[in-house]
């Protein structure tokens, strides 16, 4: 009796360990393929693998993956944010019209918080209670933003970056950039969140199946909400470090990252279809999209050679590693 | 008696199955009572002309932007297309009138083919459309900018009659934009293509085992795409008389607004031309208002957005309802 209760447990355990290798590579495959691009980098040429590269390679990482990793959470949950490049570039107009101002610093973060916050709820109670598609949604909060950057600075944005952002930004510390410290302490924070976290395991429920998760009880809405929030709130982090990284501010900071960093998390195996999605995945995508462009600009090719190499390497990477969750499997 | 039910239902069900219609239609009456209390001239034949004039580009880019999301997909290279096609217009003609007509087909014939590629690839690589068209947006930008740097060529002078003249009073690139819509339209009803369109959209998997041939149906939709991305590049380098490689960047997302605002469902399967085309006129109409009004570009942004918002929260009320 109790052996056949020991084995009807073991068979599925069995079945799962067999299965588990495949599986542990298709979701840790697209890390695989860093040291491989890394390596290649090296082969092309010898300054990509020097430490002074490296640690560019890290500053210019840190921003995207923190918006890359606030995408994540709103795609899982079915959704896309198109805002977030608008939002980083109104933090960074915010930093620098705010720096000159009695609170500094202070006033700088609060300001940018209150904004994101806004927007993110703006997007969730779009998306929620009126049901507005994610896209037209966060596309609407975009052109919103950008219109009142506009009528705010008046199409020419002026102030000086805050010192502590120009050290977060494109500061080291021991050769390690400041921005790629933030971007550990957020991702281990958010990888808790949501991994760990019973929000986390709401957040996959919600976007798994909305219907289970209403059946569950789950406030899907709240649940929503907070992740577009939250998105909201690393785009706007990304976009004070990047202003600190270019050291000047003009209204498009961060033009492209709305994009960039979609594609990073389709890269990452974040399933465009919502309820599947990692901040490793996250993070490992931004990074290919990162280093491929690092090595074109190293091998001295034109700016728009990598722009072209940069279309097909994202096309080459989603073929190999993103057909299997869009599910048309013919 | 029952003739009268059937009537009134049938109404109903029109009535219904084009709320978005309707809700357009709305929404440019509601701008045009604003714009009459504005200014007397706002109401005019003359202006009404000119913001259909207005509506020619964002009208040419979001009917083949209506194709691709009826099918289920997305279309996130016509930026760059739109910038490519009219880079190479100006630049391959280059003030010589003797080659417009080849350069015209010939560009024209590129931009199918650039959709006939992004279909390919979409079925080939099975990979998302989203993906693969702005992978194809990125390539395309860089291909525009290896052609040119900056401003390149220039058009015959006569060949801005396509942005600027007038038949019978009526602006011919705008009137283009309605025919090619009214074909397209009649395509989607009547060919039995069309209808799959409609069908992939709403069902990619029930598509599939009827038997409908995916790629030859992605072949279509983002081949008419294409196309009119590349009447879009030469309508463009028609009005600036000059190509500029970024002249199409912000038409990529703008080119989606329309298509939604038509009442066509971001999902696919469900909505048509005639919306997208409505939906250009309401944006035109609204700018054309705002700037009666003389409210700032930065505001009218935002205006833009609000407008926008309110759209998409209403319709989706309808939806739930019925």
């Amino acid at each position: 009796m109790s052996e056949r209760l020991t084995t009807s447990a073991e068979l599925p355990r069995a079945i799962a360990a067999s299965w588990s290798l495949l599986r542990l590579l298709g979701r840790f495959g697209m890390i695989l393929i860093l040291p491989v691009l890394l390596g290649l980098g090296g082969l092309l040429s010898p300054a990509f693998l020097g430490a002074s590269n490296l640690s560019n390679l890290l500053l210019q990482f840190a921003p995207l993956a923190i918006v890359a990793m606030g995408q994540a959470f709103v795609m899982i949950v079915r959704g896309l944010d198109l805002s977030v490049a608008s939002m980083m570039a109104t933090a960074a107009v915010i930093a620098t019209s705010l720096s000159g101002s009695a609170g500094g610093i202070a006033a700088v973060f609060a300001a940018t918080l209150a904004v994101a916050v806004a927007i993110g709820v703006l997007n969730g109670l779009l998306v929620t209670k009126r049901q507005v598609s994610p896209f037209l949604a966060t596309l609407a909060t975009m052109i919103l933003l950008q219109g009142f950057r506009f009528a705010y600075t008046q199409g020419a944005p002026s102030g000086n970056v805050p010192p502590l952002l120009r050290l977060l930004g494109a500061g080291r510390f021991h050769g390690i950039p400041y921005d790629a410290l933030v971007l550990l302490a957020l991702a281990a924070g958010l990888a808790v969140l949501l991994h760990r976290s019973a929000f986390g395991r709401r957040i996959f429920i919600v976007g798994g199946n909305p219907m289970t998760a209403r059946l569950f009880g789950i406030r899907s809405d709240l649940v929503m909400i907070g992740c577009y929030v939250i998105s909201a709130c690393l785009a706007a982090t990304a976009g004070l470090i990047l202003s600190g990284y270019v050291g000047l501010v003009d209204n498009w900071v961060g033009q492209g990252y709305e994009l960039d960093s979609i594609v990073a998390c389709v890269i990452g195996q974040v399933s465009l279809q919502g309820g599947r999605g990692s901040i490793l995945g996250a993070l490992a995508g931004s990074a290919m999209i990162v280093i491929i462009a690092n090595e074109v600009l190293l091998l001295g090719l034109p700016i728009q050679v990598q722009m072209i190499i940069k279309g097909t390497a994202i096309v080459i990477a989603a073929a190999l590693y993103a057909r299997r969750q869009i599910g048309l499997d013919d | 008696m029952t003739g009268a039910v059937v009537a009134r239902t049938e109404r109903r069900w029109w009535l219904r199955s084009n709320a978005s219609l309707a809700g357009v239609l709305v929404l440019i009456g509601a701008v045009s009572l604003v714009g009459a209390t504005v200014s007397d001239r706002f109401l005019s034949v003359g202006n009404f002309l000119n913001v259909f004039e207005q509506t020619t580009d964002l009208a040419l880019v979001s009917i083949g932007q209506t194709l691709t999301i009826l099918s289920g997909g997305i279309d996130l290279s016509v930026g760059s297309l739109i910038s490519l096609t009219s880079c190479l217009t100006s630049g391959l003609i280059n003030n010589d009138p003797n080659r417009v007509i080849a350069v015209v087909i010939g560009v024209l014939a590129l931009g199918t083919l650039v959709g006939f590629v992004n279909a390919g690839l979409v079925v080939a690589l099975r990979v998302h459309p989203l993906i693969v068209t702005l992978g194809m947006g990125a390539v395309l930008q860089g291909a525009t900018l290896l052609y040119a740097l900056g401003p390149v060529g220039r058009v015959p002078r006569g060949f801005n009659f396509l942005a600027y003249g007038r038949i019978y009073g009526l602006p011919l690139g705008a009137t283009i934009a309605v025919l090619l819509c009214l074909l397209i339209a009649l395509l989607l009803r009547y060919l039995p293509l069309g209808r799959q369109i409609y069908a992939l959209g709403d069902d990619a998997n029930a598509a599939r085992l009827v038997g409908l041939r995916r790629t030859r149906i992605l072949m279509l939709v983002y081949g008419c795409s294409g196309f009119c991305c590349a009447a879009t590049g030469l309508y463009l380098a028609a009005r600036f008389g000059v190509g500029q490689p970024y002249t199409g960047v912000n038409y990529t997302l703008a080119s989606i607004t329309p298509v939604v605002l038509g009442g066509t469902l971001l999902s696919g399967g469900k909505g048509g031309v005639s919306g997208t085309l409505l939906g250009a006129f309401l944006i035109a109409l609204l700018n054309n208002l705002l700037n009666f009004m003389d409210v700032s570009k930065h505001y009218q942004l935002v205006a833009q957005a609000v407008i926008i918002m309110l759209a998409v929260s209403v319709y989706v009320e309808r939806r739930r309802t019925v």
